[in-house]
């Protein structure tokens, strides 16, 4: 038991000694090459539009390339290095992370807090599809670039109108994004841009109408029994005779995503709830 | 002797005619009531309405002198002239001679507010036929029908589901069950009443069902004074196998419901067999409304006895599409406005 107990706090001590060492050899906080696939000129450029978009979006932004994920998938991998190395912004640590596994070839943008509600599933697969292109070709900077570049714009588009994990609305003051409350006239408008409330309305009106017209010649009143003499019924032969049986079996098919207005969100190690998506390249 | 019959007033000499809510017969010009053996106690016995008449074409109406041609299965009916009713004893007689009739219970004026209830309602009958002034033309007539006895055996053989579901890891389980399903039974029905009349749309003659026959007595020519009636031209045999289908259907639904705890139950099989068929021509009391618009008719008809309406009405396009689009933009208001709160 004691001896447990110091192995844990040795095998803490050495990863926060090597955490301490990694950091410190690195000269970028929001640009993690490990690999040293971009030249420190190239890390720089990405590093201030990263800054940019903090301070214009309030979402931190964390790029990631490693060629060993510690035995983890690609997307815990991704999440915990957000939620254990201390990125995001405001309560809710909004950001999101690109991670590029070299290991096993893959691409996983990682989304936390109000991220979640801006990078949509159908917009993550946009940005996944514009990264994979140039990272099968060796263009790290590149695709790092594009990745920060649809960053910017989905960010300054704010939340889609149809996402339906929000219920606050987007706006964009004095070049900050801030989330507001909606107001009463907000939310009666996106309603009236709402078209599912179109087709409900449709469909009831229609039914109701077609019921109505219906009705209007008169009932059978009468049943089986209407005409019966009283007590005549008598049943003579009962039967229920067991013969066989059969049992099948079907595979559930669990739907694993959102549509194109949603964000799936799983929980990391840490709690925290993050959204995201990948591919490979 | 006469072949049409009338019943007098014995205090003024005017026709008499039944009286619905009293159950007697009433004059309309002294207003004096008659029971019904005051009033038969001044006709001849109805026993002559064993033997078949000769049928004639033409009568002569015994008040006025008009000569009145009447439809072929026409059995009561009005004078065109002097408006007195007039009843052809040679269409109640021999084989058209009705074994029991159910007396009306509703006048004319009760069926009046009937109708303006119902077609009050008809909210897609254009406005144009709504305000017709045809309310006057309702007609009480007493309607031919044939009602079976019978007895009836049945079987019926089939399959029942019990069917069951659960999952277990990645997979859900559906189990059925089969079991053979054997019923069988026996009933007596009584009465069971076949429109008789091909003037009379089978269909709605079916809707004003059920009569009660508390009321279903001997028949008298005396019921028919004031109103219309007609006699059957629909044969017992041919009116037995649209009772038999029914009948059929009957006793196979009352085997059914005795099928219970199956998730589904499929018959396969069926016997039915029915036996002791009777049956009583009767006649049964109907407030009919032939209403024509745009070259079509519209039927309204009123159980006389107790009420019950069914009918038919045009249908306005126009009002149908008015009805849908306020619908349509009321649940529009309601979830856009209403559904704000909760968003």
């Amino acid at each position: 038991m004691f001896k447990k107990i110091i192995n844990i706090c040795l095998i803490f001590i050495v990863t926060t000694i090597i955490g301490v060492v990694t950091i410190g050899a690195s000269e970028s906080n929001h640009v993690k090459d490990y690999l040293n696939y971009l030249t420190d000129h190239e890390i720089n450029q990405l590093e201030q539009t990263i800054d940019t978009i903090r301070d214009e979006y309030s979402l931190d932004v964390v790029i990631v390339i490693v060629d060993d994920t510690e035995g983890k998938s690609s997307m815990d991998f991704a999440d915990d290095y957000y939620d254990y190395n201390g990125y995001g912004i405001g309560e809710d640590y909004s950001g999101l992370l690109m991670l590029i596994n070299m290991d096993q070839r893959e691409v996983w943008i990682s989304t936390t807090g109000r991220a979640i509600d801006i990078f949509t599933d159908s917009r993550i697969s946009n940005m996944v599809n514009n990264i994979v292109g140039p990272l099968s070709e060796g263009r790290y900077y590149e695709a790092s670039y594009s990745f920060l570049s649809d960053t910017k714009s989905y960010a300054k588009q704010g939340v889609p109108r149809n996402q339906y994990r929000v219920d606050g609305v987007n706006e964009i003051q004095n070049n900050t994004a801030v989330y507001v409350k909606p107001t009463y006239f907000q939310k009666v408008m996106s309603l009236i841009q709402f078209f599912p409330i179109y087709i409900v309305a449709f469909v009831i009106s229609v039914v109701t109408t077609v019921l109505l017209s219906l009705s209007r010649k008169g009932k059978i009143t009468i049943n089986r029994q209407t005409y019966e003499k009283n007590n005549s019924f008598r049943l003579s032969e009962v039967t229920d005779r067991y013969i066989r049986q059969t049992t099948t079996r079907t595979k559930i098919h669990r739907n694993s995503g959102g549509g194109s207005g949603g964000s799936s969100v799983h929980t990391g190690s840490s709690g925290r709830s993050h959204g995201g998506g990948g591919g490979r390249f | 002797m006469s072949v049409i019959k009338e019943y007098k007033c014995s205090n003024c000499g005017a026709g008499l005619e039944f009286d619905p809510p009293s159950g007697h017969w009433k004059c309309n010009y002294c207003l004096s009531q008659f029971t019904k053996e005051q009033v038969g106690s001044d006709s001849p016995s109805e026993e002559s309405l064993e033997k078949q008449m000769e049928e004639l074409t033409s009568y002569t109406c015994t008040s006025c002198g008009a000569e009145l041609i009447a439809d072929g299965t026409t059995s009561a009916t009005f004078c065109l002239y002097c408006r007195n009713h007039t009843i052809i004893k040679t269409r109640f007689s021999g084989k058209f001679k009705p074994r029991g009739v159910i007396p009306f219970r509703l006048t004319k004026n009760e069926v009046k507010e009937i109708y303006k209830k119902w077609i009050n309602k008809r909210i897609f009958a254009p406005n144009e036929f709504k305000q017709k002034e045809e309310i006057d033309k309702i007609t009480g007539i007493y309607a031919p029908f044939w009602l079976f006895d019978c007895n009836s055996e049945g079987a019926i053989i089939g399959e029942g589901l019990r069917v069951s579901t659960w999952t277990q890891g990645d997979y859900q389980y559906t189990n059925t069950k089969y079991y053979e399903i054997i019923r069988r039974g026996s009933t007596k029905y009584q009465k069971v009443p076949v429109d008789a009349s091909k003037k009379l749309d089978d269909k709605f003659m079916h809707m004003i069902e059920p009569y009660k026959y508390d009321d279903l007595t001997d028949f008298s020519m005396k019921y028919m004074a004031g109103f219309m009636a007609e006699k059957y031209d629909v044969e017992s045999t041919e009116a037995e196998t649209v009772m038999k289908e029914r009948v059929e259907k009957y006793i196979e639904d009352r085997l059914r419901d005795t099928v219970n705890g199956y998730n589904s139950y499929i018959i396969k099989n069926k016997h039915i067999s029915l036996s002791n068929i009777s049956n009583e021509y009767s006649m049964l009391p109907i407030y009919l409304l032939n209403n024509k618009y745009k070259g079509k008719d519209h039927i309204f008809i009123v159980n006389g006895q107790t009420g019950k309406v069914v009918g038919d009405t045009p249908t306005s396009h126009l009002k149908q599409l008015a009805f849908a689009g306020c619908i349509f933009v009321l649940v529009w208001i309601v979830s856009v406005f209403g559904g704000a709160f909760f968003v």
